[in-house]
């Protein structure tokens, strides 16, 4: 599968609710060693309501500047979150949906400060 | 317009305060963040490609389940500047892949430990050297 097609598809739960769209795809290099690196395994999924400007990430990372341009990207992206991927039923380019009793999480990454407006 | 959901349709609060997830013992990231558009530089720095897309799951896999452990298998690199004007994306058949155990550090650009003469993403630029510049007068060897 090719990531780019579960970018931006939407997330729906069990009951069929959309929750929002996939931004981005946590990856963690926790994988069998083949080469250098260990080969990176998908973690999670990171659910915003909406795809634009997410990219950026200032809602997942401690960065503040340019100060205006911080504050507003984070509160536009506010509602976002990281959702595992032992959570996820099923995914495919037409969409993901969750599974029942799936949890949300903070979307900063790990061992970044993550500063809230 | 990129899609979003209307703020009378969102399921959540949007300035609830999610607990913060057990980190994970490898090194993380994010794949649009940290991978995508990046560039590759091969063994000896050259510019190779950038990272248009990746690999994840086995391939040829068209839909993933949770149960199983995903894992990203190779860095793609292809003509997508149309479809990111106007959509879409381009068939696998012309996306080349870089596989993951080539690369070496990941960090404002990706680094391989091969030479970007063995792979195939350069086909174009190798070909263009023998057939176009190579035949034109001096085209064969370092000017001055």
């Amino acid at each position: 599968m090719i990531l780019g097609d579960l970018l931006d598809a939407p997330v729906v739960d069990s009951s069929g609710r959309v929750l929002g769209f996939v931004v981005d795809v946590r990856l963690v290099l926790d994988g069998p060693v083949d080469g250098l690196l260990a080969a990176p395994r998908v973690h999670g999924l990171l659910v915003s309501p909406r795809t634009g400007t997410s990219f950026l990430g200032y809602e997942r990372t401690g960065l503040d500047a340019p100060a205006l341009l911080a504050r507003f990207l984070r509160w536009r992206h506010r509602g976002s979150f990281l959702v595992h991927w032992t959570d996820v039923e099923v995914a495919s380019a037409d969409g993901v949906r969750l599974a029942d009793g799936y949890r949300r999480w903070s979307p900063a990454i790990p061992g970044v400060a993550h500063q809230r407006p | 317009m990129s899609p979003r959901l209307r703020r009378s349709t969102r399921p959540f609060p949007p300035d609830e305060t999610l607990p913060e997830p057990v980190r994970p013992a490898g090194l993380v990231l994010d794949a649009r963040l940290h991978l995508l558009d990046r560039q590759t530089l091969d063994v000896d720095d050259v510019p190779v490609a950038t990272v248009d897309d990746l690999e994840i799951g086995p391939p040829g896999s068209s839909l993933l389940a949770g149960t199983d452990s995903v894992f990203v298998t190779a860095l793609l690199s292809g003509p997508v500047l149309a479809t990111r004007i106007f959509g879409g994306r381009p068939p696998a058949s012309r996306l080349h892949r870089i596989d993951w155990r080539h690369v070496t550090d990941v960090g404002t650009t990706v680094r391989l430990g091969v030479h970007g003469d063995s792979l195939d993403v350069l086909w174009v630029e190798r070909w263009v050297r023998d057939h176009v510049i190579g035949r034109i007068p001096g085209g064969r060897h370092d000017p001055g």
